[in-house]
């Protein structure tokens, strides 16, 4: 992050006041450096969730059998997951779902909730990939 | 629904069944600041440095794999030739280096690490002098390490000194390592023109002109372009093309997401995709295959370097539409021993080096991973070096040559790497004298493409 001079004088002026008159040189340098430092990761903070959504695809396909769309919602409602689309085809004895999630709303991150959907697919015997949207956007969408 | 349901099931074929991934994360680092009189000190400055960038590199990468369900196969080094900070040298300690360099990757966790390389196209320093004679070593006294030499480029010319030396390093090496099938020589690449953002190991360096530490992308994807030209079917040329180049287009762009992602957490800049088809020894993985399944009977036929023009063409035009940070080698590589149809080829006796060499002038990058007889003499050696690097200096491209005169070994026999580096037969090599020729000596002029100013 670039700060002007204009922007680092008044973050100083701000520390010396906070400081008060007492405060010594070296105080107050290293309580504006700190200050900056924050403000650098505040800016990155910022910018990550501007380029990512908290959406992920989930692909699942195998042999169909009841009880599969259950299994994998169900597993989902459990992380707090918001499924924001589904859809599904069948062909012939084989299953393929797709699925739009947000797990911005789960307090999983993604690697939990992938190891999570691992246990599902492990019991269902089925195939189940979970990967960030932003990977479709980018092959597919100009 | 947002994503069309076969444009998700794309994306999972090309990743989980055509071998689609990401081949190589090579962040490079620059080691400029780290000379010092003190041999120990310099040795420490290395240290230092590469771990401060690279320490969470692999850690990293894992994770972006995960996120995206890409894998990416190696994440590597390169950095600044070494003979370029370290040029008040001599040969034992350049050794030293390398031994630093090999411990450091090793602690990193990543199998190569490159750029113990010169760059002589017109001249050479004491210093680099003294790296080119410390590389048979260097090479065979350590594991990860990987080392270039540019011996000649479109606006110097061919350093043929430079040339013969090489020639001789390289019997050298395969003699020091005679014991695992000559392996240093698949760790060192000689270059005409050699770029320097590329992050294909063994032939990357961290370029003088390149930034303090950058993260570059080379991606793979000959599967994914095998199936799609299968299952294009007997269309005409245009038309394959637009497959070809489709194709292209979304792993390229994967590529530079996954690319900027690693960067991003890293938290350095991100520098370029290479936009190169890079086989591997998996089954289907290769360059060979599709050029079979263009139409060719087998590589090596009559039109297999239209057929390569083409493949290599079409897959810089979709990735220059895919990406504006293309850079590197971006074309199709054609190493024998990392691609199953080209070993077969070879074995088949339908591929020759005369015909790989032709190969070589409209596709990155050169006469790549060729086994030859131990016995090949010298001269023979620089003869090869010199007619590739000719391809590369006067199509202004680059080339390069990584050759294995596999010791004690004849036509025929194997030299076996396993992993990524794969096995490739011994190939016959013309018998016919080049001494006379090669040991003139001094430079061949510059061409006059090299004027254009």
């Amino acid at each position: 992050m670039k700060l002007t001079e204009e922007e680092i004088r008044k973050i100083t002026f701000e520390t010396v006041n906070e400081l008060g008159r007492d405060a010594t040189p070296s105080e107050i340098k290293e309580a504006v450096r700190k200050k900056i430092e924050s403000m650098a990761n505040y800016d990155l903070k910022l910018k990550q969730g501007e380029v990512t959504s908290g959406r992920v695809i989930l692909t699942s396909f195998g042999l169909n059998k009841p009880g599969i769309v259950a299994a994998v919602t169900k597993a989902l409602a459990e992380s707090n997951c918001d499924i924001q689309d589904l859809s599904q085809r069948i062909m012939g004895d084989f299953f393929t779902m797709i699925m739009i999630i947000d797990i911005s709303t789960s307090n999983k991150d993604l690697k939990e909730i992938q190891n999570e959907m691992a246990k599902v697919a492990d019991e269902l015997k089925i195939k189940i990939y979970l990967q960030h949207e932003d990977v479709f956007r980018y092959m597919h969408r100009i | 629904m947002q994503y069309e349901f076969e444009e998700i099931l794309e994306t999972i074929r090309m990743t989980e069944i055509e071998h689609f991934d990401i081949r190589t994360v090579t962040m490079g680092i620059s080691l400029r600041d780290c000379y010092d009189r003190n041999i120990e000190v310099t040795k420490q400055k290395i240290y230092d440095k590469i771990i401060r960038f690279a320490k969470n590199h692999v850690k990293n990468a894992k994770e972006i794999e995960s996120q995206f369900g890409i894998s990416i196969a190696n994440k590597r080094i390169s950095l600044t030739p070494i003979s370029i900070p370290f040029d008040s040298y001599h040969s034992e300690e350049f050794i030293e280096i390398a031994k630093i360099l090999d411990k450091v990757a090793e602690e990193i966790g990543i199998d190569y690490i490159a750029g113990y390389s010169a760059l002589v196209q017109k001249g050479m320093t004491n210093g680099e002098k003294e790296l080119i004679k410390s590389i048979p070593y260097a090479l065979s006294q350590t594991k990860r390490v990987c080392s270039s030499v540019n011996v000649a480029s479109t606006k110097a010319g061919i350093n043929m000194d430079a040339v013969i030396m090489m020639s001789e390093i390289i019997k050298l090496t395969a003699e020091l390592t005679k014991d695992k099938d000559s392996i240093g020589c698949a760790k060192l690449v000689v270059f005409a023109n050699a770029v320097e953002d590329n992050p294909f190991v063994a032939g990357a360096f961290h370029g003088v002109s390149e930034p303090e530490v950058v993260i570059n992308v080379g991606i793979s994807g000959p599967g994914v372009v095998l199936d799609a030209v299968r299952e294009a079917g007997r269309v005409d040329f245009q038309t394959l093309s637009e497959v070809i180049k489709k194709t292209v287009f979304k792993i390229t762009r994967a590529g530079e997401l996954i690319g900027r992602k690693v960067a991003e957490k890293n938290g350095v800049p991100f520098g370029i995709v290479d936009i190169s088809l890079a086989p591997t020894p998996a089954e289907g993985d290769s360059i060979a295959d599709i050029l079979k399944a263009m139409g060719l009977e087998d590589v090596g036929a009559p039109g297999t370097t239209a057929a390569l023009a083409m493949l290599n063409d079409a897959v810089k035009k979709a990735g220059l539409m895919a990406s504006s940070s293309v850079g590197g080698l971006s074309g199709a590589f054609i190493p024998v021993s990392e691609d199953m149809g080209m070993i077969r080829a070879v074995q088949a006796k339908n591929l020759s080096i005369e015909k790989l060499e032709a190969m070589t002038s409209v596709c990155s990058v050169g006469l790549d991973m060729i086994a030859i007889p131990g016995d090949t003499p010298n001269e023979t050696i620089a003869g090869i070096i010199a007619d590739e690097a000719a391809i590369g200096v006067i199509n202004d491209k680059t080339t390069a040559v990584r050759i294995i005169p596999a010791f004690g070994k004849k036509e025929g026999d194997f030299v076996d790497y396993g992993g990524l580096l794969g096995k490739a037969p011994v190939m016959g090599v013309r018998t016919l004298s080049s001494e006379k020729f090669i040991n003139r000596g001094g430079r061949i002029p510059a061409p006059v493409r090299s004027l254009t100013n």
